[in-house]
Parts: structure tokens; sequence; C-alpha cells
């Protein structure tokens, strides 16, 4: 905070424009001068993020003021600074990059009078989720571009935008990444995309049915990866269980190729799978108008699944698992095969 | 830079170094760069215990912390169900382990100065990241061949800026942004307010588990560390306490240690959080200010220290040696805990004797340099009752009885009868062990034997019941058909032979143990 009560203390829009022709002097490149100057430059740089995250965030001696982050947001926002930041980032260092990260995050989230002004931005501007999401490819970029990209996604047009872009596919992929840490990143932005926005997603998920689902089962749910199998039932389970989303869950338990998909991650050895692939299971049994090649399934399948129901337990005491339970084994045990034997 | 392998080709595992509930630790080489050895532990993903999105939050920490007294993570990649993290070898292991080895009643006062430094650096860099670490302890701080010190474990590590995570613009009480409310931790470092989480906790969360940890190198172990970590969990709130132990633990240390660190873990035990220094601020205690390098950490603690996994070994051998201790060394531990249980009502940090000690109601507060740390939360209590006064209806002693009810039989039982105090001592013994291994450091092997050890006694307690009934009841009891009595000798007869079966399984592993010992001896 010092600096900015020097001989001029220096207002919040000052740091940002300080911040942008610095930025400016950065994405020019390096050969225009010298080796020492430029590096100057850059620490100052990393002096400006650490300030005005200090702004935003407060420190700990004080708090953040509404009325300087108002001032930050709409200076930062009045230009190209967050194209610039982002455009930057690979040429910054380490603890630079967090801050920039959490600088942001934050700005989605300020309100300059009583609107979100980073949402228009980026509407504007809506060809940075291409680089954000490219992050994924890149090691060193992927968990700044990764956060960056989860709290840009908070707003519904921009959610919008990504799941309707071609980069949906990509995530299927950038979700099996064999480094965790990326991987898990992506997952998470996964996740977020298609639970946070109830009608977005209900919208995307009725127009892209096919695609979609066909993707989901053969790459996540049939995956010989362990972890994306079982993220992937627990957001199935996420999707299908969410009201807004009856239209398409109706259609997903009434095809006898999910059922198949679900019974085998029923069987499998993994509790956590079982259980999640229960919850999925469930709304296939208790369907009250399930297609005959369902019901002609589960008769078949009938005794071996009473079997594995009766000694199916949480680990903790759990009355809506039972109670759920109790239900699937009175539906599949009151089935009758539609045409006589 | 080099990339470090993604996959389990990679590398060649050469041995067991630790093990916790949900992860095990190898000493491993990577092929592919010249065979250097990293340390690698491997997370159980699908125990219900590894919360994934905790896992994943670890994941990212570790990727994005850069610092020297930070241990890196080379890289993460899951094998099956099992996460993998790779990360360099330690080779003089955990502080804990280094105390437990070589230095019983603790470090000499230099080598304290010289970890807590590094390991405040570790503190003011992650804290200035706005992150909390949450589970400091000398078993997170892990010392180099060449003496440097590293902070380790962000399992259970929290980010401020991540916390709020409801939507909406950052306005309103920031202050409310930047506080914690989940329960998380090792319950002999836990800050009072972590335990009380109703007003939340914040970094300073973690300068109380670092004065702890100083207590702990000091003196060899954590305060009230004899005894069970649920219970001291619940203690801390106010519970019974055993007077006699801590009395022993105190001995004739007052003069050993110098103002400055007196003073120093005095303000970190501050039961108020706003009045205990930041991690930036405690740097600059006079404590720290004339440390000594690495290479005196190297001379006068790593020298002459047995290797990482022969000290694992060790402890493993140790702990397997407990589960057969004689019966009536337990009888007398016992019998003093049953008459000298208080009741405390918070803590003292004193800073004399250098001890966290408990406060006592109805007692003077005789002390002025005494600093007066109290815990209310009754609520908490009642909550987590549950956990440790399992209820037992006495009247059929058929039942099974729940592992945490067996405190309470016993000391039913033993009013009534003095002989049956053996069986008192049996299990609580055997529940102490199943406490430790809430905390994690017991495997699957031993979780077994304790289970069998603590069902033989109440099996022993069940015949014992049985008996007293009979006596009471006069003939009714007597008056058993022949067959039931037969029964009755036929299933004594089998738990003897399971008792038989356990020892021998026990000796046999003993044996390996002590084999493996001998052979790495070599």
């Amino acid at each position: 905070m010092k600096g900015l009560f020097k001989s001029k203390p220096k207002t919040p829009a000052d740091l940002v424009r300080q911040t942008r022709d610095l930025l400016i002097y950065v994405d020019r490149g390096p050969d225009a001068t010298r080796e020492t100057k430029r590096e100057e430059k850059m620490m100052e740089l990393s002096k400006l993020m650490r300030e005005l995250k200090s702004i935003l965030y407060g420190n700990s001696e004080a708090e953040p003021v509404t009325e300087a982050c108002a001032q930050l947001t709409q200076e930062f926002f009045r230009e190209n600074t967050l194209r610039l930041l982002i455009i930057c980032l690979p040429k910054l260092n380490l603890e630079t990059r967090k801050d920039v990260t959490q600088v942001v995050a934050n700005l989605q989230r300020q309100q300059v009078q009583s609107r979100l002004i980073a949402c228009d931005y980026l509407e504007a501007n809506i060809d940075l989720m291409d680089i954000l999401i490219g992050g994924y490819e890149n090691t060193d970029m992927a968990l700044h571009y990764g956060a960056m990209l989860r709290e840009c996604i908070r707003h519904q047009t921009v959610a919008r935008y990504v799941l309707e872009s071609e980069h949906m596919k990509k995530f299927f992929d950038y979700i099996q990444l064999p480094n965790f840490d990326i991987a898990a990143d992506a997952a998470a932005t996964f996740k977020e995309l298609l639970t946070r926005h109830k009608s977005t997603v209900a919208e995307f998920l009725s127009k892209n049915y096919d695609w979609f689902f066909a993707e989901y089962n053969s790459k996540l749910l049939e995956s010989p990866n362990y972890i994306t199998r079982r993220q992937a039932v627990k957001l199935l389970g996420d999707m299908l269980l969410d009201r807004s989303n009856s239209a398409v869950m109706t259609r997903y338990v009434s095809s006898r190729d999910n059922l198949r998909i679900l019974m085998n991650l029923l069987r499998e050895s993994s509790k956590s799978i079982q259980i999640e692939a229960f919850h999925v299971f469930k709304l296939f049994a208790a369907n009250q108008h399930k297609p005959p090649d369902i019901v002609s399934i589960l008769v078949a399948n009938r005794s071996k699944l009473l079997r594995l129901f009766a000694d199916f337990k949480l680990d903790k005491e759990d009355e809506q698992f039972e109670a759920d339970k109790a239900q699937v084994v009175r539906e599949i045990a009151a089935l009758e095969p539609k045409e006589g034997p | 830079m080099f990339q470090y392998p993604l996959d389990s080709k990679g590398y060649q595992i050469l041995d067991e170094i630790g093990r916790g509930a949900s992860a095990i630790v190898y000493k491993a080489i990577c092929l592919p760069m010249n065979s250097s050895t990293v340390a690698i532990k491997s997370i159980d993903l699908d125990q219900a215990k590894a919360d994934f999105d905790n896992v994943r939050r670890e994941a990212k920490i570790m990727s994005l912390l850069y610092h020297p007294n930070i241990l890196k993570a080379h890289c993460f990649f899951t094998v099956d169900r099992r996460l993998w993290v790779v990360m360099p070898f330690m080779s003089g292991g955990s502080l804990q382990s280094i105390i437990t080895s070589n230095f019983p009643d603790g470090l000499p006062e230099p080598c304290i100065a010289a970890v807590l430094k590094e390991t405040l650096s570790a503190l003011s860099y992650l804290h200035d990241q706005g992150h909390l670490h949450r589970d400091v302890k000398a078993g997170n701080i892990l010392m180099d061949s060449n003496g440097s010190v590293k902070l380790a474990d962000f399992g259970v590590s929290a980010s401020i800026y991540e916390s709020s995570s409801s939507y909406g613009p950052l306005q309103g009480s920031p202050s409310s942004n930047l506080m914690l409310t989940d329960v998380a931790g090792t319950p002999y470092w836990m800050a009072p307010e972590v335990i009380h989480s109703h007003t939340g906790y914040s970094f300073k969360a973690d300068i109380w588990s670092f004065g702890i940890t100083a207590l702990e190198l000091a003196h060899g172990r954590p305060p009230l560390s004899n005894l069970p970590p649920s219970k001291s969990l619940l203690m801390k709130i106010t519970k019974q306490f055993r007077f006699s132990d801590y009395a022993k633990f105190h001995e004739s240390k007052k003069n050993k240690f110098s103002k400055s660190f007196k003073d120093m873990v005095g303000l970190c035990l501050d039961q108020d959080p706003s009045r205990r220094p930041s991690a930036d601020k405690l740097l600059k205690h006079s404590f720290f200010r004339y440390c000594k390098g690495p290479e005196f950490l190297v001379k006068n603690v790593l020298h002459g220290l047995p290797t990482v996994e022969q000290r694992f070994r060790q402890s493993k051998i140790q702990r397997l040696l407990s589960l057969n201790k004689t019966e009536e060394e337990d009888e007398e531990d016992s019998l003093r805990e049953n008459i000298k249980q208080r009741r405390i009502s918070g803590w003292n940090f004193n800073v004399e004797d250098f001890e966290l000690n408990p406060v006592f109601p109805n007692e003077k507060e005789e002390d002025s340099i005494v600093k007066q740390v109290r815990f209310g939360g009754e609520t908490i209590i009642q909550e987590k009752g549950g956990d440790t006064d399992g209820s037992i209806s006495s009247n059929s002693p058929g039942q099974t009885v729940s592992v945490a009810g067996t405190q309470i039989l016993s000391d039913q039982v033993s009013e009534v009868s003095d002989d049956l105090v053996q069986n008192v001592g049996s299990t609580s013994e055997a529940e102490s062990v199943i406490s430790a291994s809430d905390q994690g450091s017991v495997d699957g092997e031993m979780m077994l034997s304790s289970l069998l050890f603590l069902k033989k006694s109440l099996e022993d307690q069940r015949n014992e019941v049985m008996t007293m009934i009979g006596l009471i009841q006069g003939k009714k009891f007597t008056e058993m058909s022949r067959e039931e009595q037969l029964m009755q000798v036929i299933e004594k007869m089998k738990v003897e032979l399971e008792n038989e079966k356990k020892k021998n399984a026990a000796l046999e592993l003993e044996l390996e143990f002590l084999k493996l010992q001998y052979s790495s001896g070599q």
C-alpha cells in the first residue's frame, strides 16, 4: 500500500493505466529494448499487479473499499486491459501469473453501478474464451487460464458461448489428460458448464443430445480410466436429477444402451462408482413409462439385480438412500414382461 | 526443464517409507532420469476419506507453489484408483520421525530455532498467497540430507480466495470472505477457534499449530499426545483429563529453554487469534535472530540417524509390539486413570514451565504470568458426544457393544468386582489402539488384529458378566441343559483356538518384520 501514498498518491485508475502501458510494452516483444530495462519493467508490472490485488481483496491492514474497487474495475474494462493481460500472461513469472489470475477472478464479480461490466466486456470480446480454453493444451498455462475461465463462465452469456462452441468437444479429451492437476481442473470447468446455468444447460442438452451423450457414454462412462468413469457417472447423476433437465432425463432413461452402460457401472468393484451409478440407475427403474426393451432387460436380470441390492449399503446410514433402494427393489420385483411367457 | 514421466512405468518403487489412512509413501527411482531418487505418495481415491475436491485442491496448490521451504510436486497422475504424487525425496524424513527415533526428549534449542525459522518462511509465503496450511506439525516438516527444511502435505489446506464460492459481487463484509468454517487438521495441533468453528478462523490458526509444533520439537511430542486424538479434541472443549500422566510428562525442563523461545511460543498460543502475531511478524522475533544454517542441522540432527526406511520399519514393529503389551501394565494404567480423573475448563500456557496446561475449574488463578485460555462450547460436546459415549443397555449381555462404549462398560464392571480389572485393562488398551487408527496411522492389518483383540476381551467380559448374573440369580443359571453346557464349552474352546491362531499370526508377522530389519541391517 505504501506505493499509494508516496509524493503524489496514485488513484486505482492510475494504477490500471500504468499497468496497461507496461502490458503494451511487454506485448511488443523483446527486440526493441535492452534486457535490463525490460527486466525492470517486468518487476514494475509485478508490483502493480500486487497493488491491484490488494485493492480488490484488501490486505492484513485494510479491508477493500467499494469505491476504489469500482474505479479500478471501470478503468480496467474501459480499454483492452483484460485482453493484454491474457495475452501477456505466458511472459510473466509464476507469482505474477497467480496475482493476475486472482485479479481477473475478482473483477468478474465487481459491480459498477449495479452492473457486472466484466460481462459486457467479455460479450464484446468473446474470442478471449478461445484463448483461455486453449490453455488446457499448454501445461504451464493450463491452471491459470483454467481458473480464469471458470470465473468467466459465471456469466450466463459467456457459458452459453462456450457450450455452443466447438470447444465443448475438446473437453472430453482435456479431462483425460495425463497431468492429473490439469485434467482435474478441466473436469471442474466441464462440470461448471453443465450445471451452473440451468436453463442454458437444459437448452444445450436438448439441442445437442445425440452427439453429446454418444461422446459422454463412449469416452467417459466407458473410459478405461477409473477417475474419468467416477467423475462422469457423478456428473451424469447431477445433470439428470436436476429438475430443469427432466426432458433430457426422460429421453436418457428410455435407451437400452444407456441402461446397459449403467448396469455395467453398477457391477464395478469400486464402491464409489457403484453408488453413483445407482443414483442414475434408479431413474431407469422408477420411470413409469418404461419402453418394452428396458422392461425385458430388467426382467432378465431381475434376480441378479435383487441380489446385488440385498447387500448394497453405504458406509454411513442414509435414510434417503435406503428408501430409494427399497423403491427400486419394489419396482423391479413387480415387473411383468410385456409379452406373455 | 525435465518432464517427469506421467505413468508408473517411468518409476521403480524401492521401499515403503510412510503410511496413512488413504495414502502410502514410497521411496522410488525415476528410470529415465538416471534413476534419481524420488518420493511417491500414492493416494487411494476410492476411499470415502479421499474427498475428490480436496485432492484436486491439493494438486493445484502444490503445482502452483514455489518456495525453497515448500515441498513441491514434480507431477501428478493416476494409476488405476490411486493418485501418484511424485515429489523430491527428502532423505531425513519428517521431524516427527527424527525426534521419535533419535530425540525422544526433544531437539536441542538451536536446532528447533533453525527448523522453525524455515517452517515459518514457508508459512509466511503460504499466507501471502492466501492459503492456510491447516495441518502444521512436526510430521509435516521434512528435512533433506543437506539440512534443508520443507513444509509438506497440503491435503487439508484451503485457499482464502477460493472459499467465497457463492455467486455475486465481493461486497458486503469482506472479512467474512476471509474466514473458513469447516473443521480440519490433526486434533493435538488444532487451534481452539478451529474446534469451535462457529465464528470461523483464518491464518492465525496455523500460528497456533506452529506454537504446538514448537512444543512438540522441544518435548518430543505435542501436549496431550498421551491421549487418543479424538479424546484430545473433546478434552479441549472440557472433558476428563488424566492428571497423573501429565505430571509425569512435566519433569524438570523448566530452565532448559531460553526466555525468547518461551516468549515466542507464548505469542503463538494466545487464545485470542487476533493477538497472535502473523507469520511475517513472528519471523522478526528475537528467537529467530541468530539462527544456525543447514550445516548445523546436518551435524546435529541428521548425523547418525537411521534411514527413513529403517525408521519406518522400526515404527511398524513398535506398533505391533505394543499390541502384545502385558495386561498387568495396563491394569495399573487404568486404575490410575480411574482414580485421577478431573474436569478441565480450558488451557493455560505456562511460560515458566513451558507447557500447555489444562485449567481446572474451582481452582484459584495463582500465577499472573499464566495466560488464561477458555473453552466454552458445551453444545459441541452434545453434538459430538455420540462419538465417544456410545450407550449400552446392560441388561442383555449377549448383545453387541459398540467400540466406543467399551470404556463405560468396563468402568461399570470394575466397580462390581475386582476380579475383572484385568479385562478392563485389556479393553482400554484395545480401545486406545483403535482410536489411534482413527488418525490413520494404522493399516488394515493392524486394525483387524486390534479389532480381534477387542472382540476377545468383549467375549471375556461377556463370560464374566454371565457368571455374575449366574451368581446373583443363583440356580436359574446353573440349571442349564447339558446341551447348552456343551455348547458353552465348545464356544470357549473356539475362542481359545481363535486366540491361539491370532497369537501365532502376530508372532509370524513379528518374525517377518525382524527378518526384514535384520536383512536391511546387513
